[in-house]
C-alpha cells in the first residue's frame, strides 16, 4: 500500500507528464520535437550555477532556460536559420558548461533527474506549475495549433505568429525547468516528444490527438515510478523505457 | 464606396525594393485579378494588405471589413491528426457573431457535409483548395485575396475555382483579389486588372489597358500576346 508521500509524488509526477504530453502534441506540430532536448541540457549550467551558489535548483534551470530560449527565439528571427540548427548548437554549449561546472555525483542527478527525490514544497510547486501550463496550452490551443500549421493563415487571420512562437517557448521552458527533476537533462525531452509522437500514430483528429498525449503522457509517468518505485529503478529511464514501448506498439495501429 | 485602397506602396526586402508606386482602389463587389510575370510581387503585394509584412505608404481597408486568404500552397504533413471540421474551427476565434458554421460553408464551396469529418490530409488537392477557400470564408470576410496555385487544381467535371469564387462574389457579396496567371481567367472573372513587375505596369478594365503593348511591356517580348491569339 503506498504511503501518502509516495501518493503526492505519483501525482505530480502523472500531472508533469500530461503538462508535458500537452506541450508535445503542439511541439510536433511544427518538428520542433529536439527543442525540449535542447532546452533541458540548457538548464544545465543553470543547476550546477544554482548548487555552487547554494540557491534552488529549480531556479537557477529556469533563469538559463528563458536566456535559452530568448536566444534561440532571437537568432531564429534574426538569421533565419532553423531550429534544428540552433537547438544543436545550444545543447552541445550548455552540456559543456554544466559539466564543467558541476561536481561528478551532482551531474549525474541533473543528468537523469529523480522525482521521489522531491520535498514537499517542491512536489507543490511542480503540481502548480504543471497545472497552469496545462491550462494555458487549453487555453491558447486553437492559436498554437493555426499558428504551428501555417503562419500565413494565422496571420491572416490577425494573429502574431511571432509573439505566439515566444509564449509557446516560455511554456516549452517552464515544462522543461518542472520536468527535469524527473527526466533530468536527458530525458526530460523523452516526456513532451514520446507520449504526443505515440498519439500522432493513433488519432485522426486534433481533440483525440491532444486528449490522448495528455493521457498517454499521464499514465506512463505514473506507471514508470510506481514501478521504479517497486523495483528500486530510476523513475526517470522507467519512463522512458515504458512509453517507448507503447510508442513502438503504437507504430503497429497508425491511423 | 472605396472597401480597399492602396496609395504609394512600397515593399523591399533588405534594401531592394520588391514593390514602388502601387497605387488602386477598389470597390465593393470589384473583382481584381493580378497579373505579372514570377517574383513580380503579386504575392508580396498580399502580404502586405494582410500585414504580414512591413511597408511604407498606404493600405486603407473599409472599416470593420474582414479579409478572408488563399494561400497558394500550404505545406501540410500527410499525418497531422486534424478534421476538416477542426481545422475550419481554428479560424473562428473572432468575436463576430454573425459567422458561418462548419456546414454551411462547406455547403458554400461545394462540398458535402460528410467532409467534416475527413482528416485533412486525406483530401485531394481540389478537395483541399476548396476547403482552404471554406477556411476563408467561416466568418464572412467582405475582401477576399486568392492566390491562385501555379498548376491547375479542379476535378473535371466540376464547377472550376473561378466559377465557384464568381458565384460566391455575389451571393456573399464578396470583392475579390486574385492573382492568376492565366488570362482567360482575368477576361472572363475580373472587372479589375493590375499589372506587376515590381512596379504598378498598368491598372484598369481589363478589356481596355490589357492592350498587346502593355503585355509585352509585363512579361517582356510576345510570347503572352500569341498565346491570346487563337
Amino acid at each position: 500500500m503506498p504511503d501518502l508521500f509516495s501518493l503526492q509524488i505519483l501525482i505530480a509526477g502523472g500531472l508533469i507528464g500530461a503538462a508535458a504530453g500537452l506541450l508535445g502534441s503542439f511541439a510536433l506540430l511544427r518538428r520542433m520535437a529536439l527543442v525540449g532536448d535542447a532546452l533541458s541540457h540548457v538548464a544545465l549550467p543553470g543547476i550546477a550555477l544554482a548548487l555552487i551558489f547554494n540557491l534552488d535548483p529549480l531556479l537557477g534551470a529556469f533563469v538559463f532556460l528563458l536566456l535559452g530560449t530568448a536566444g534561440i527565439w532571437f537568432i531564429e528571427h534574426k538569421t533565419k536559420l532553423p531550429v534544428d540548427t540552433l537547438v544543436g548548437i545550444f545543447f552541445a554549449l550548455a552540456l559543456a558548461i554544466g559539466a564543467l561546472l558541476a561536481s561528478e555525483e551532482e551531474l549525474l542527478d541533473a543528468l537523469f533527474g529523480d522525482i521521489t527525490k522531491l520535498n514537499q514544497l517542491e512536489i507543490l510547486s511542480a503540481v502548480f506549475i504543471s497545472l497552469a501550463i496545462s491550462l494555458a496550452l487549453i487555453l491558447l490551443s486553437r492559436r498554437f495549433t493555426l499558428t504551428m500549421i501555417s503562419t500565413d493563415l494565422a496571420r491572416s487571420t490577425g494573429l502574431s505568429p511571432h509573439r505566439l512562437e515566444f509564449v509557446f517557448l516560455l511554456i516549452f521552458a517552464l515544462t522543461v525547468a518542472v520536468g527535469i527533476k524527473f527526466g533530468g537533462a536527458l530525458l526530460t525531452g523523452s516526456l513532451v516528444v514520446i507520449p504526443a509522437a505515440t498519439a500522432r500514430n493513433l488519432t485522426r483528429s486534433m481533440n483525440g490527438y491532444l486528449a490522448l498525449s495528455v493521457i498517454l503522457g499521464f499514465a506512463s509517468a505514473v506507471l514508470g515510478i510506481f514501478i521504479s518505485v517497486l523495483y528500486g529503478f530510476a523513475p526517470g529511464p522507467t519512463f522512458v523505457l515504458i512509453s517507448g514501448a507503447i510508442f513502438f506498439l503504437s507504430v503497429f495501429f497508425r491511423r | 464606396m472605396s472597401i480597399l485602397e492602396v496609395k504609394n506602396l512600397k515593399v523591399s526586402y533588405n534594401t531592394s525594393p520588391v514593390l514602388e508606386d502601387i497605387s488602386f482602389s477598389l470597390d465593393k463587389g470589384d473583382a481584381l485579378a493580378v497579373i505579372g510575370p514570377n517574383g513580380s510581387g503579386k504575392t508580396t503585394l498580399f502580404k502586405a494588405i494582410l500585414g504580414a509584412i512591413p511597408y511604407e505608404g498606404e493600405i486603407m481597408v473599409g472599416s470593420g471589413a474582414r479579409i478572408g486568404y488563399v494561400p497558394q500552397k500550404l505545406d501540410l504533413e500527410r499525418d497531422l491528426p486534424i478534421t476538416v471540421r477542426e481545422f475550419l474551427l481554428l479560424r473562428r476565434q473572432s468575436k463576430t457573431p454573425d459567422v458561418h458554421s462548419p456546414a454551411e460553408v462547406l455547403n458554400l464551396v461545394g462540398l458535402k457535409e460528410d467532409f467534416l469529418k475527413k482528416k485533412l490530409g486525406d483530401l485531394s488537392s481540389g478537395e483541399f483548395q476548396r476547403v482552404l477557400v471554406a477556411f476563408a470564408l467561416i466568418d464572412r470576410p467582405e475582401l477576399l485575396l486568392f492566390d491562385e496555385p501555379t498548376a491547375s487544381v479542379d476535378i473535371a467535371g466540376q464547377e472550376t475555382v473561378y466559377e465557384l469564387l464568381n458565384r460566391l462574389q455575389k451571393t456573399e457579396g464578396l470583392t475579390l483579389l486574385l492573382i492568376s496567371h492565366e488570362l482567360s481567367v482575368v477576361y472572363r472573372y475580373a472587372n479589375k486588372v493590375l499589372c506587376l513587375n515590381h512596379a504598378q505596369i498598368c491598372f484598369g478594365v481589363p478589356y481596355e489597358v490589357l492592350t498587346p503593348e502593355e503585355l509585352a511591356k509585363l512579361y517582356g517580348g510576345g510570347k503572352f500576346y500569341q498565346h491570346e491569339a487563337h
